[in-house]
Formats: C-alpha cells, sequence, structure tokens
C-alpha cells in the first residue's frame, strides 16, 4: 500500500442558511494515498463535492482535521491555504474557469507564475504539456471564448499541472463536456495517473469513475463504502465496469 | 414606472458602496458650489451695506495741514461730479505708529486718532460698547477701535491699548468697538476714535491732518476725478502737496474689501469644479462597468420585453435617487455651511456685514447638479441599445476581446504582479483615461495648492523675493533735502550695523516714454546693485553703467521691452535713453532700477533720500530702531519741527513687518482655501480610487476566485489591483505637475519668477502616488472575503 499523502479526522462541514444548519459532511475519517487516483462518487448532494474542497483546502472545515502529512491545514488561515494550494495542489473544474481575458498560453502562465520564476525552461514545459495534451501552437493565441468546452478543459488540466504538484483535484472534469472531449480529457488523467500523479476526483459519471484504482462512495456526508480497482487498462473494460457497477448497486447507486 | 423603480432599487442595493461614495461626492459638489456662490452674494453685500450702515462718505484725501487751504474745499463743491463734501481733522502717524498686540509684540500699523465730533464728519459710527457713559467718562484715555481690532487685533472692551509713536508709548482703555470703511483694516490703516484732551496730547507728536470727504455717486468720478482735484490743489496753492498726503477712493475700498473674499470663494468654485468633473468620470464609469457586468440581466430583460429606454431610465433614476438624496443633504449643509463662509469672509476683509444665507444660488445649484447628473447618466446609460437578447445567451460575448495579448506572462522578467497590474492597465485602457483625468485635475490643485502655500504661508521670504524691492532690516526715511550719506556713515559705525545702503525713497517722479503712451515711473537707485540682497535680475544683469536700467518683468511685458532695448526716460523736460539691462521680478511695475550715476543724468540734484540697514546677527530690530529713534531724537521731522542738522528723520520703517501685517488677511485667506483644496482633493482621490477598486473587485470576482484557487493570496491580488492603478497615477502626477508648473507661470508671467520648490514638489509627488496606492489597494480589500469555494456554486 502506497503511504498517505493527506487524511481527515472527524471531518465536518456544515452549511448555515437562515437559522437551518446543514450538516453535509458528518465526522468523516479518510486517507488519500500518493499515487492513487482516488474517486469520489455518491449521490446529488451528498457532500462530495464539498469533502474535495475541504481535502484540497479550498475551504476550512467546521470541525475537525485535515492533515497533509503531519500538516493540518485545517488551522491554516487563508493566505496559508492559498500557499498550500500553490506548493502542493491542483485544480480542475468542472465549469473549467479559464481567465477570460487571457489566452491559453498566459492562463497556463497564470498558474505557473504563481509558484515558479519564469524562465525559458518553464516556457518549454508550458509549450511542451499543451502540445501533449493536444492543444496546438496556433491554439495559444486564442482566448478561452474561442475555444471548445474540451480544449478549455486541456487548458485547464496543463494549468492544474504546471507546478508538479502532489494532488491533483478534480471536480466533475467531464461534466461539461460531450463525451468524445470527456473521454480524451480522462485519457489524459490516466496518463498522468499512469506516471504517478496522485488524483482525487468527484464525479458521477460510471466512465468516468473507471479511470480510477479508488473508488469511495458517500452518502450523507460520511463514508459508506470503498471500492479498489488494478491500474486502468484498455484491456479489461468490461471485468471493471461490471466490478464497479455491482459496488454502486451495493451502495444504492 | 413601477417595474423601473424596481431596476433602480436593485442596482443600488448591488452597489451600496459606490452609491454611498458617489452621494459623498456629489453631495461636496453642492456644498462647496451652493456655499461659495452664496457667500460671494454675501461678500458682494459687505461693502454697500457697510457704506449705508456707516454714512461713510465715498471718497477721502488727506492733506498735511500746513499744505491745506480751506479754498480746496470750495474747489470741490464747484465741480460737478462732487455731489457732497465734508471735512475733518484727524491725525495720522502712518507707518511709524506702532501698538503692543496682544502676545506683547510690536506691530506696525498706520494709525490715525480722531475726535468723536470729527469722526461724525465722515460717518455716522454706530459704537458698540458693554460701557456706561458715565464708565466710560471715568476712563482717563478711552478709545474707540474698528471692528478689525476685535476679529483680528483680539481686543475686548476694558483690554489696555498700547500705543508707540518714535519712542513715545501711550496707554489707552479700549471702551467700544465700530465699523468704517475709512481706515478699518489693517492694510489701509486703522482709525481710532479718542477724546478731545488726547488727540491734542497725541498732536504733539502725530502729525495732523485735514480729510477732504466727498461723494461722486458711488465713485462714478474715480481716479480721474481725484487727480483732477488734486492737480487744482496744487495749482491753487502753487506748491506741490507733501507727498506724505494720501486718499482712499471708493473704487480702492470696494476692491480690497471684495479681492480677499474672492480669492477664497474662487478656490472653493475651483474646488468644486474638480468635483464635478470626477462626478461626471466617475457616474461614466460606474454606468459602463454596470452595463457591461449586467450585459446577460439586460439581453434577459429585452427578451422579457422591456425596452431599451426602460432599461435606460431605470440607470438615469437610480442616479437621479443618489443626486437627490446628495443634493438634499447638500442644500442642508449649504445652509450651515455659508454662514461659517460668511463669517470666514469678513474675518478676511476685515469687515463686518455680510448678512444673512441667500438661499436662491442655493437652490439653483443643487437643480443644476441634478441636471447634470440626469443627463450625463442618460448619455451613458443609453449605450443598451446595441445590446440585443441575443447577448444573455451567449454570456455577453460581444464584449469579449479578441485582439492582442498585451505584456504576455510569458515575458515576465521581474514580479508576475507586476505583469497583471500592466495587463490590467492596458485592458481598461479607457477606464484609465477617465482616472487619469481624474487624478490630473486633482494633482493640478494639489502641487498648484503646495506652491501657493509654498509662497504665501511658509514664512514670508518667498513673498520677499518677488516684491522687487530691497528689505534690509530697517529703513530710514528723510526729508527730500536730507543728506542720506552723513546719516549713513554714522550708522555704518555702530557695532550693531552689519551694512548700510543709501537709496532713494521713491520721491522722484520719471516718465517713461514708450510707443503706448508716457507713464510715470519711480527709480530705485542703489550705487552698486550687486551690494542688494533682495533684487535679483531674472533676465540679463543689473545696471551697472550710467546709461542702463533694469525693468519688473510687469513693464517690461507691458511695454513689449526685452533686454538690449533703449527707453527713453525723461524728467522736468529732461530726456535720456537708457539702454535695458535686465529684467527682475516684482509684485507690480511702476518702478525701475538704476545707478546713482544714471540717475544724475537724468536728474542732476537727485539725492538719496533713504538708509537701508542691515544688522548683525542676532541685533533684535525693534531695539535697534528704539536705539537710533533715541539717538536721532532731534533729527525727526515732524509736522511742526523744522530740520535739524543735515537730516531729517520722516519715518524708521521695517518694511518686512509692514508687508507681513498687511498680508495678514491675505495670507489667511490663502491658507484657509488652500487647506480645504488639498483636504477636498484627497478626499475626491480617495473617494475616486474607492469606486474604482470596489467596481474592479465586483466585476472580476470569479477571476480572483480561480486566482485564489491557483494558490494567489488575498494580499497578492490586492496588490496586483491596487497596481494597476499606478501607471495612471504616475502619468496623471507627471501630467498634473507639468500643467501646475505652466498654470503658476501663466499667472506669475506678469510678475517674473517665483522660486517653485523642485525638491520639495518631487517629494509631494511621491507622497500622492503612495497616497493614491494605499487607497487604491485600502479599496481592494473586498478580495479577501472572496472565496474559492463560489467556483462550486458556478
Amino acid at each position: 500500500m502506497n503511504s498517505s499523502i493527506l487524511h481527515t479526522k472527524k471531518l465536518c462541514k456544515t452549511f448555515s442558511n437562515s437559522g437551518t444548519q446543514q450538516h453535509v459532511i458528518k465526522n468523516l475519517d479518510l486517507e488519500i494515498y500518493k499515487g492513487d487516483f482516488t474517486v469520489i462518487m455518491g449521490s446529488s448532494g451528498s457532500g462530495k463535492t464539498t469533502l474535495l474542497y475541504a481535502l484540497s483546502g479550498m475551504d476550512k472545515p467546521t470541525l475537525g482535521k485535515v492533515y497533509f502529512g503531519e500538516e493540518d491545514i485545517s488551522a491554516y488561515s487563508n493566505d496559508e491555504l492559498a500557499v498550500f494550494r500553490r506548493n502542493h495542489c491542483g485544480f480542475v473544474f468542472q465549469s473549467i474557469h479559464l481567465l477570460e481575458s487571457m489566452n491559453v498560453f498566459d492562463n497556463v502562465m497564470t498558474g505557473a507564475l504563481v509558484l515558479q520564476k519564469n524562465s525559458p525552461e518553464l516556457i518549454r514545459k508550458v509549450e511542451e504539456l499543451l502540445i501533449k495534451v493536444g492543444i496546438t501552437k496556433e491554439m495559444w493565441g486564442k482566448y478561452p471564448n474561442q475555444l471548445s468546452g474540451g480544449e478549455c478543459q486541456r487548458v485547464g488540466i496543463v494549468r492544474a499541472v504546471i507546478n508538479d504538484p502532489q494532488i491533483l483535484f478534480a471536480d466533475e472534469p467531464t461534466g461539461s463536456l460531450n463525451s468524445a472531449s470527456g473521454r480524451d480529457v480522462m485519457d489524459i488523467f490516466t496518463q498522468l495517473h499512469s506516471n504517478g500523479q496522485s488524483i482525487v476526483m468527484v464525479t458521477h459519471d460510471v466512465r468516468t469513475a473507471m479511470r480510477g484504482n479508488r473508488v469511495i462512495f458517500i452518502s450523507d456526508g460520511a463514508v459508506v463504502g470503498e471500492y479498489k480497482m488494478p491500474l486502468y487498462s484498455k484491456d479489461d473494460m468490461t471485468s471493471r465496469k461490471d466490478g464497479l457497477q455491482n459496488f454502486l448497486d451495493r451502495m444504492g447507486w | 414606472m413601477e417595474k423601473i423603480i424596481r431596476l433602480s432599487l436593485a442596482n443600488i442595493r448591488k452597489h451600496k458602496f459606490e452609491f454611498v461614495s458617489l452621494m459623498i461626492l456629489v453631495m461636496m459638489c453642492v456644498l462647496l458650489i451652493g456655499s461659495a456662490l452664496s457667500a460671494v452674494l454675501g461678500a458682494f453685500k459687505i461693502f454697500p451695506d457697510a457704506m449705508k450702515n456707516t454714512g461713510s462718505y465715498e471718497n477721502f484725501i488727506s492733506i498735511l495741514k500746513k499744505d491745506y487751504d480751506k479754498e480746496f474745499e470750495n474747489i470741490m463743491r464747484e465741480h460737478p461730479l462732487v455731489e457732497q463734501i465734508s471735512s475733518a481733522r484727524m491725525l495720522y502717524g502712518g507707518i511709524k505708529t506702532r501698538y503692543i498686540n496682544k502676545n506683547g509684540e510690536q506691530v506696525t500699523i498706520p494709525q490715525s486718532f480722531i475726535t468723536a465730533d470729527n469722526s461724525a464728519g465722515l460717518e455716522r459710527p454706530v459704537i458698540d460698547t458693554t460701557l456706561t457713559d458715565e464708565e466710560i467718562s471715568k476712563l482717563e484715555h478711552w478709545v474707540y477701535m474698528p471692528y478689525v481690532m476685535y476679529d483680528s487685533g483680539k481686543y475686548r472692551v476694558g483690554d489696555t491699548f498700547e500705543m508707540i509713536c518714535n519712542t513715545k508709548r501711550f496707554s489707552f482703555t479700549v471702551a467700544g468697538f465700530y465699523e468704517t470703511l475709512f481706515l478699518g483694516d489693517m492694510s489701509n490703516g486703522i482709525k481710532m476714535i479718542v477724546s478731545d484732551s488726547d488727540y491734542h496730547m497725541l498732536k504733539d507728536v502725530i502729525p495732523e491732518y485735514v480729510v477732504l470727504a466727498y461723494n461722486d455717486n458711488q465713485g462714478q468720478g474715480g481716479y480721474d476725478l481725484f487727480k483732477e482735484l488734486y492737480d487744482k490743489f496744487e495749482e491753487y496753492s502753487g506748491k506741490e502737496i507733501d507727498k506724505k498726503s494720501f486718499y482712499l477712493l471708493y473704487s480702492d475700498m470696494e476692491y480690497y474689501i471684495s479681492e480677499s473674499a474672492y480669492l477664497l470663494l474662487q478656490i472653493i468654485v475651483a474646488m468644486a469644479i474638480v468635483i464635478v468633473l470626477s462626478v461626471i468620470v466617475m457616474i461614466r464609469f460606474r454606468i459602463a462597468g454596470d452595463i457591461k457586468e449586467q450585459v446577460v440581466n439586460i439581453g434577459v430583460l429585452k427578451a422579457l420585453g422591456y425596452t431599451s429606454m426602460e432599461i435606460t431610465v431605470s440607470y438615469v433614476l437610480e442616479y437621479l435617487l443618489m443626486a437627490g438624496l446628495s443634493v438634499i443633504i447638500g442644500m442642508i449643509g449649504c445652509f450651515m455651511l455659508t454662514p461659517v463662509l460668511l463669517r470666514m469672509c469678513e474675518l478676511i476683509v476685515e469687515h463686518r456685514g455680510c448678512g444673512s444665507v441667500s438661499p436662491l444660488p442655493i437652490f439653483l445649484t443643487g437643480l443644476g447638479v441634478l441636471v447634470l447628473v440626469g443627463v450625463i447618466a442618460f448619455i451613458r446609460a443609453i449605450m443598451v441599445r446595441k445590446y440585443l437578447p441575443v447577448h444573455a445567451f451567449r454570456k455577453g460575448q460581444g464584449d469579449h476581446r479578441f485582439g492582442r495579448e498585451y505584456f504576455p506572462l510569458s515575458k515576465t522578467k521581474y514580479s508576475v504582479h507586476f505583469r497583471f497590474a500592466l495587463k490590467e492597465f492596458v485592458c481598461n485602457f479607457k477606464r484609465n483615461i477617465g482616472l487619469m483625468v481624474c487624478i490630473t485635475i486633482s494633482v493640478v490643485a494639489v502641487v498648484f495648492s503646495f506652491v501657493v502655500f509654498n509662497v504665501f504661508c511658509n514664512g514670508l521670504d518667498a513673498i520677499y523675493a518677488i516684491t522687487g524691492i530691497e528689505l534690509s532690516d530697517l529703513q530710514v526715511e528723510l526729508e527730500p533735502s536730507s543728506d542720506a550719506g552723513i546719516l549713513a556713515e554714522e550708522l555704518e559705525q555702530m557695532p550693531e550695523v552689519r551694512k548700510v545702503l543709501p537709496t532713494s525713497a521713491y520721491n522722484t517722479i520719471v516718465v517713461a516714454i514708450t510707443p503706448d503712451g508716457n507713464r510715470g515711473m519711480l527709480p530705485l537707485v542703489f550705487h552698486d546693485f550687486d551690494d542688494t540682497e533682495n533684487v535679483f535680475p531674472i533676465d540679463g544683469r543689473f545696471p551697472k553703467h550710467d546709461n542702463e536700467i533694469m525693468l519688473t518683468k510687469y513693464d517690461a511685458k507691458w511695454d513689449d521691452i526685452v533686454v538690449g532695448d533703449s527707453i527713453i526716460l525723461e524728467h522736468t523736460g529732461v530726456k535720456k535713453t537708457y539702454i535695458v539691462s535686465g529684467v527682475t521680478t516684482a509684485m507690480a511695475g511702476g518702478i525701475f532700477y538704476i545707478t546713482y550715476d544714471g540717475i544724475k543724468r537724468l536728474v542732476p540734484d537727485y539725492r538719496f533720500d533713504k538708509v537701508n540697514i542691515y544688522l548683525e546677527d542676532g541685533v533684535d530690530v525693534n531695539d535697534f530702531r528704539y536705539l537710533i529713534e533715541e539717538k536721532y531724537s532731534d533729527n525727526f521731522y515732524g509736522s511742526e519741527k523744522e530740520k535739524n542738522g543735515d537730516f531729517a528723520i520722516t519715518d524708521i520703517v521695517d518694511m518686512k513687518e509692514i508687508m507681513s501685517t498687511q498680508l495678514v488677511s491675505t495670507v489667511f485667506a490663502v491658507r484657509v482655501g488652500v487647506s480645504i483644496f488639498m483636504t477636498l482633493s484627497a478626499v475626491v482621490v480617495m473617494i475616486i480610487l474607492f469606486i474604482l477598486m470596489e467596481s474592479s473587485v465586483r466585476q472580476r470576482r470569479k477571476e480572483f476566485a480561480i486566482m485564489k484557487g491557483l494558490g494567489y493570496t488575498s494580499h497578492q491580488l490586492m496588490f496586483q489591483l491596487a497596481c494597476c492603478i499606478v501607471p495612471s497615477v504616475i502619468i496623471s502626477v507627471v501630467i498634473g505637475t507639468l500643467i501646475s508648473f505652466a498654470v503658476i507661470e501663466l499667472i506669475i508671467d506678469y510678475y517674473g519668477k517665483v522660486n517653485i520648490d523642485i525638491s520639495g514638489v518631487i517629494v509631494l509627488d511621491i507622497v500622492i502616488l503612495i497616497f493614491c496606492f494605499l487607497c487604491a489597494f485600502t479599496g481592494t480589500r473586498k478580495i479577501r472575503k472572496i472565496s474559492v469555494c463560489e467556483l462550486m456554486t458556478e
């Protein structure tokens, strides 16, 4: 088993609205392992996105702890969390969230320059990654609204991994894409994972979830089941899908 | 209409901070313009009301009693322009009279003394006193003073007033105050009403004058009438009337009373214009930003059937609501501020009678501002016409950029935050132009105020330097037939004296023959101008040879003369040509600079009649004056005394002290005006930057959330956003400083040169830059509240 990179202790997240409190995450204990492609699944409103944001230091828990290694990041201030994110994390959003006022290249550079100094090596790395995900040189000067959703998401992935994060978080990365684009994007995730990248992804799509090697099922803010799979391979698609589907059926999916 | 109001109110709720900030700007605008205009009307009333209330004559000619002839009154009476005349006896000490002020310091101010009966011949003084007639009659030496001594001098009934004339001191008890236009201020002098016995006592030391007062239908005759009468007096008496005679005309009094108040009020109106421009730019920016931000909503509204005009009117209504509230608060403020300004005007002009607040200019200002805001808002908001409903579905694609990427991040050399700031600056260039206009205007105001403040309020050395006259520690003026050389030699032997320079006391009038006509000019004569300490040529050099003169910049500009040109001077029929060797700075024209040898060519019997005394460091001017007053007590030229010895002293003058006393009201006006100007400029810039930053944060909220997600801290984002105004501020500061220098240059062009403290201005510019950055940085504080979690809801 890989070593733990992230774990939570009695994690709680409560939202208050007009006097009513909604307990989205309840005393959740979870461990994320280095090199794993962890997929968080659950029905709508189960708290999977909330958990992702709490794990990634995007949000602070109401109670409980989140540890990155031995470091308790739940006690961090907002700026400390920002530094934590820049040093250790990458993010891919469902709505992609590219900066619309910047072209493709600068969108990636915005992510890179928050941590690294500009250098020819960095420029070369950005170029290589963009080419690798299928964003050709002609597209580098284009603005997000001149690209397709799949192209934008690929740029988003490059932006997320440009700083070689220890852990990559993805919130429904294919949620706003058509199936072909979604497949392309997930191929990139698979490639990253096979290169050793730790990934935590939220999805409600079984095909997307199949790319992971560990599926955690959440219901009512608590982990109710866990399913482990071997590394993704196109050869055992049927058994992989059946196994996962069985697990999900047991979880009441 | 209801749906339009709903739209407006929804907009206001969304932009509460900007709404309040703009309200403050508009309110300040109404407050300043309304109260300044109302105060102008009040200031206009001071002179006519004071004239009416005091029953004062309109013009006064004061002639030394020795030169006066009863027939003068008949000459005046016979003139068709003269309506009424009166005469009175008065003692006038001129600048030889001083008093001990409330701080125990000696203050030189021309003082005159008159009896109640004589005073009644010039005006109807209404005495304001808390003492009964019986109490006053018990006082040994009582005095009624003009109100200026109450307001500026801080004297109160029962106080002791100590007057000094030459070496003698006289003590009076203040018995009351009264308003007077004739010698009722620090600049022209003050007139005290004293008892008959005290008048006779003072008569021994202060020359007696006969004041000829006349009305000429509110100054219709003006200076020409006075000159005509004066010439007739001289013609009748067959001799030149002593130069110590003086006059005060209707126009002079009116001008003096209005000038200082107008200076203050002009500064306030100028400030209001700065705010108006800022309001216009801000409203335009706010509406444009709001429309861009809400382009989707606008598209949806249009899809629902709202017309462009309805949406436009909702914007106009929003700003009219804001302006309406501001105007109401501003107008209420006007009614509170105007009395303060009126009182300030009274203090500045040193006369009472501003009257009450005029509501008309306040209402008109409110209405004007309301209309202006409505028109500006309409012109800007009508741009919603170009947005079709389809924009709602394209998420405002029409506004997206497809242009060149400025400052690409791949070229980042130093800080990525500066790079972002530069990108933001270029992307919002149009908005930044508006910001630049606002800040440039404010910088012009601040730098101009700073320079004026330095000249007027930071000691008076800067003013002394532009007077164009030699300002030694003391000046001893002699009777024209005296030999100044003898006195100069004696004074030079005194250990307290560092240097003496004999010169002219402006008793000789020379006519300059110019293409535009002949003008009387006074020579300022020295043996060697290199010995002077307060005359500086700004072009060319001092006159050195007997065929050279130096002119003031004012006269040179007036006559279109440059260094190297020739000018013909005439005195009693003798004409001589002189070369203009240089031009000097001076507050006014009418004097020229010439060497002793040079003036001798034109006026062969010319003699120095004044001695400039320069004291050693540490010697007290007043102590030294007392010393020479004692030493030369037999040489003083009194009204009834004859010349004793080789010279007769007429006055011992400390010109710097006189100037500082006379400039009190101007300095006060400038200080108040400039302080208000600088403070308001800072407030306006602060509000503008707050509005700008708040709007930017709101418009780029999602962008900042993404960047926070990428690991940028709040402080880094705040720094980036605040930095994006820095290029605009730098450009504005440079342009604003240059414009203010140009304005100063334009104003002083006629006078010569003001030494601008360049290093001080540079420091000020840096302070402005830092101030703007700090305001902008503070204005971005809402970035802290932006959470990455907001992206979850997308």
